[in-house]
């Protein structure tokens, strides 16, 4: 009996000790961003002056408002174009048996773990040469490129589930590759694309050392590296920061949540069929 | 079934367009930079100059303004030695949280769950941000907390500028961002193994410690690689956590690794080759590890 009371006391105190640490940050990000005066952390511990103060004047002064749109912006085309150019890309490798198939797929787990580091540099060079500088769409191609490899690798197992005899009673049914691929395959694989659309939603949307680097006009900057405006020179709104810092967590969990159940599918299983 | 031969390269065509144009030709540009100056006189002028491995020389054994141990005594060990400690500490708590979670009720799992996706979905920028606001120097909670019970006398403390302390912040932040994958994937893989087994060794008498080692352990041993080495990718190539930290930017290179090293030397002043010869060095680290898991990857895959 009192072993098992110990027990259940120990993982008691291991739960609130893990949710402590885990949910701390996220804590005080709102607590401070819904408390009227930040002069110290102490005082951002409880809210004392409950306000949305911090909210309206990231959005107003800030301009907070235009970097949530660019990094929309961003954000939806990049995980349009590289869903699309993922989705042709797994069919071919989880569908076809051609020459060279496998080395398509170390070559794509190989790109897939470039440095951002690494490729800043030439990028870089590359956006200055063609004035793409301060370019939301420059900014998109890299986006789309940098998501690609990992994308077609998460989908082109969801796409190897699919049972070859579907896509073969599309065929005796007179159907087409191209009407079989969108009828029978497209709708079948959509799970995997939810879970490859989230991994490059976030990617995209939180990204911040291409974005760092191509942007520097103040009405072109994402949400990555807005946030980096509320630093003063003297003093740092610390308020401001975490409303902003708020509204830029909340589109992540919205679609961590609903994509939750398929985040770690592609990943554990079916890697490498 | 009808099979052409065509069309999977036409599928593949505008995938492996983007991957070449963006990722591997920048590869390439990298690598050739990083035998060239190609400082802000060059730019200007156009014409880099090929200067051999005198880039690396540098790396190596000292930059200009920086002492000849730097990569060794500075940056090796804030690279290496912090993913070490990073992945070692997520992988630990990731397998703790994981048998915490098998062991508890529904409702204290779903909770515990759904914390871990919060901190998992809070991004690196912001989750930074608000760890660097919790040490601030000046005003920060640590602080006011480490006062109020006569840690810290009021002189106070900037644990940012000590390299240590830097790093132990950038730990936490790191482990607080990375344990939730690792630990919501070894749960799911803790479920694939049979109960009967840990059963049938609980009438033999085992403890709960032998069981974990001598069944989770060997029976979860591929998931255990496969979250290892992705964490140990992901460690070695912190950027924005260190960066956004007071004094990452650039101001203290007693803080940069290897990330953000390049990272300054080209973006910040301009010395695009140097830069480019660090990113090389980051990158044929990695490409060590990616051939490790890729080992890995294909050997699970002829056993199965």
């Amino acid at each position: 009996m009192t072993t098992r009371t110990w027990t259940s006391v120990g993982k008691t105190v291991a739960v609130v000790a893990l949710l402590t640490f885990t949910l701390f940050p996220v804590y005080f990000m709102l607590s401070t961003a819904l408390n009227g005066q930040n002069g110290s952390g102490t005082d951002s511990l409880v809210p004392s002056d409950f306000t949305l103060d911090n909210f309206s004047r990231a959005f107003t002064e800030d301009h907070f408002g235009r970097y949530m749109l660019n990094s929309a912006i961003v954000t939806v085309a990049t995980v349009v174009v590289s869903g699309a150019l993922a989705m042709l890309g797994a069919v071919a490798i989880a569908r076809f048996r051609f020459r060279f198939r496998s080395t398509m797929l170390v070559l794509i787990l190989i790109v897939q773990m470039l440095p951002a580091e690494a490729l800043v540099i030439p990028l870089f060079l590359q956006m200055k040469d063609w004035r793409m500088l301060n370019s939301l769409l420059g900014l998109i191609l890299v986006y789309i490129a940098f998501s690609l490899p990992f994308a077609i690798w998460n989908l082109q197992g969801f796409v190897a589930a699919v049972p070859r005899e579907l896509e073969e009673a599309a065929y005796l049914d007179g159907c087409g590759w191209w009407r079989m691929f969108r009828s029978v395959l497209l709708p079948l694989v959509v799970p995997g694309l939810v879970a490859t659309s989230a991994f490059s939603f976030v990617m995209a949307w939180e990204e911040f050392t291409f974005a760092l680097t191509f942007l520097s006009k103040d009405d072109r900057l994402t949400v990555g590296v807005g946030l980096q405006r509320f630093f003063g020179a003297h003093v740092n709104d610390w308020g401001g920061l975490m409303a902003a810092s708020t509204m830029v967590t909340i589109p992540v969990v919205v679609v961590f949540v609903l994509a939750q159940r398929r985040l770690g599918a592609g990943l554990v299983s079916g890697a490498v069929k | 079934m009808r099979e052409s031969k065509t069309r999977p390269w036409l599928l593949l065509a505008g995938p492996l367009l983007v991957i070449a144009g963006l990722l591997l030709y920048p590869i390439v540009r990298v690598t050739t930079l990083s035998f060239q100056r190609y400082n802000l006189r060059e730019v200007i002028s156009g014409s880099p100059v090929f200067i051999g491995w005198d880039n690396y020389k540098q790396v190596f054994t000292g930059a200009p303004g920086l002492p000849g141990s730097y990569l060794w005594r500075t940056i090796l060990p804030n690279t290496v030695v912090f993913a070490a400690l990073a992945v070692i500490l997520t992988i630990v708590l990731g397998t703790l949280v994981a048998l915490l979670l098998q062991s508890v009720g529904p409702r204290v799992r779903a909770l515990v769950i759904g914390a871990a996706l919060i901190a998992w979905a809070l991004p690196a920028v912001t989750g930074t941000y608000v760890w660097v606001w919790i040490f601030d120097p000046d005003n920060g909670v640590a602080l006011h907390f480490l006062q109020s019970i006569g840690i810290l006398g009021q002189e106070g403390h900037n644990w940012f500028t000590d390299r240590y302390s830097f790093y132990a912040i950038a730990l936490l932040n790191v482990v607080h961002h990375s344990y939730p994958f690792v630990a919501i994937t070894i749960f799911a893989g803790l479920l694939t193994v049979p109960t009967e087994l840990h059963e049938a060794a609980k009438i033999d008498g085992a403890s709960a410690w032998r069981r974990f080692w001598s069944i989770t352990v060997p029976l979860m041993r591929p998931v255990f690689a496969v979250v290892t080495i992705l964490s140990t990718i992901w460690d070695f190539k912190v950027f924005a956590q260190i960066y956004l930290m007071p004094g990452g930017d650039g101001s203290n290179p007693e803080v940069f690794n290897l990330g953000v090293w390049s990272y300054v030397s080209s973006i910040n002043q301009t010395k695009y080759g140097l830069g480019s010869a660090i990113a090389v060095l980051l990158t044929v680290v990695l490409l060590l590890i990616t051939l490790v898991y890729l080992r890995l990857l294909f050997r699970e895959e002829d056993t199965a």
